[in-house]
């Protein structure tokens, strides 16, 4: 907003209609601006003239009379408050009463600070919560999608079988055709070391060398899914491999020790 | 226009009670013949300019020179509790009573009103009623409506059946000239 504009609102203001929202957008902008100010003083002088050009009309002789009483009365009783309090103020209750500012004042702090770690231990459980429910949300999706293909009256199921390296391990997947999307469920396979991924691989009939289809760790019973999205067509797909390498996965499989392995 | 006068509030603020009373002497008409017109109601505005100077007592060391004339600030004080006794007075819904009750004490000057302030106080209100002479009769009456009556710039807009823009307008330019017209007489 310029100055003029400001200065439009000032003009209103002092007739009393400026908006309150226009109101405190100007006293804002008063705090730092001294050539507004000055047409904000002068506009309200200017707005008086509306009332000094009524004609003047003598008030009731006592109304003079009161109020000259009401100003004495006033300074009667300042003058008595200010009698009691110099009576009040004797060294003995000052001490009393900076003790009692300083002790009060120390609770005062006390209690910002253990306040103020209140607000922070409740920031950080507000952020816990955040995160557990994205993963919640996550998980939610994820759950969904499986799901669906498993209700899916087309979904077709393959089995992949554990391979020397890992007899006991086994895997199924669950192929949605039309929607060429894929779940697969692991289980029993060893646990992965924490700079290594299991990877499992497509492979294609119509290429000489496997897709990737995502990376996965495995948790403490070695169990795991994953959603593979955009499959091939099954036409298209020869079968399925896992391998273990290098964490977060790699573009082609830099070994042939299979710890899965199944045709679809 | 306020520089012919000699300011009375500093007096005042040293709790100078002759100074009081010559205040008192000096603008009680004007602010009496302003809570009138704003309040339509003798005893409340005999009520509110009681306030009004009782405030002025206790807040004189309030006043700044700088940003106004006495006059202005005196006034200022009255029309804000005029306002305010007005909107009381709404709310509890008897304004209809006092509605049509003519004002039968427009006079002259305050008796105790000396020869000299007399001279003074006309020289002004010929020069405020000149600036005001000037304004188009639509700016003059938007801004008393505001002033005098205490409405918002929707309320005048609907009272005046003009759209909002037009009246912020209209308010805006009336106190552009007044403001012009002021900065002319000092």
């Amino acid at each position: 907003m310029t100055h003029e504009e400001f200065e439009s609102i000032a003009a209103l203001d002092a007739i009393g209609a400026a908006t309150a929202e226009e109101a405190r957008m100007l006293n804002e902008h008063l705090a730092s601006c001294e050539s507004c100010r000055r047409a904000r003083d002068e506009f309200a002088e200017a707005a008086t003239m509306l009332a000094r050009d009524l004609d003047p009309v003598a008030p009731p002789p006592e109304v003079r009379e009161h109020v000259i009483e009401t100003i004495a009365d006033e300074d009667a009783e300042e003058d008595n408050v200010i009698e009691s309090r110099r009576r009040f103020i004797h060294p003995w209750w000052l001490a009393t009463a900076a003790t009692l500012f300083l002790a009060l004042w120390g609770w005062r702090e006390v209690g910002i600070r253990v306040a103020r770690e209140n607000v922070r231990t409740q920031l950080a459980q507000i952020e816990e919560l955040k995160a557990a429910n994205s993963l919640l949300h996550d998980q939610k999706e994820k759950l969904s999608v499986e799901m669906s293909a498993l209700a899916s009256p087309d979904t077709r199921a393959i089995a992949l079988a554990g391979q020397q390296i890992s007899p006991s391990a086994s895997a199924r997947v669950f192929l949605e055709p039309g929607k060429r999307r894929a779940i697969v469920f692991f289980q029993s396979l060893p646990s992965n070391p924490k700079d290594k991924s299991y990877q499992l691989w497509i492979i294609r009939a119509d290429q000489p060398k496997p897709m990737s289809a995502g990376v996965f760790d495995v948790d403490n019973a070695g169990g795991a899914s994953i959603v593979i999205e955009n499959l091939p067509l099954a036409t298209e797909m020869k079968g399925l491999a896992v391998t273990l390498e290098p964490r977060g996965g790699v573009e082609q499989p830099t070994n042939t020790n299979f710890y899965l392995m199944g045709n679809s | 226009m306020e520089t012919t006068h000699e300011a009375l509030l500093p007096s005042v603020a040293r709790g100078d009670t002759t100074a009081f009373e010559s205040l008192y002497d000096r603008y009680s008409s004007t602010l009496y013949a302003l809570l009138l017109r704003i309040l339509s109601n003798p005893e409340d505005a005999q009520e509110v300019l009681q306030e009004t100077f009782v405030k002025a007592w206790t807040n004189a060391k309030m006043f700044d020179s700088a940003r106004g004339s006495e006059v202005a600030w005196l006034i200022s004080i009255a029309r804000s509790r005029g306002i305010d006794r007005l909107r009381s007075r709404k709310i509890r819904g008897d304004r209809e009573n006092d509605a049509g009750r003519e004002i039968s004490i427009h006079s002259a000057f305050v008796e105790s009103t000396t020869g000299a302030d007399k001279a003074v106080q006309s020289q002004e209100s010929s020069a405020v009623r000149s600036a005001l002479s000037e304004l188009p009769e639509a700016q003059r009456l938007a801004l008393e409506l505001a002033y005098f009556e205490g409405l918002s710039q929707s309320e005048i807009a609907a009272k005046l059946g003009e759209p909002l823009g037009t009246i912020k307008t209209r308010m805006q330019l009336g106190m552009k000239k007044l403001r012009e017209r002021l900065q002319a007489f000092k």
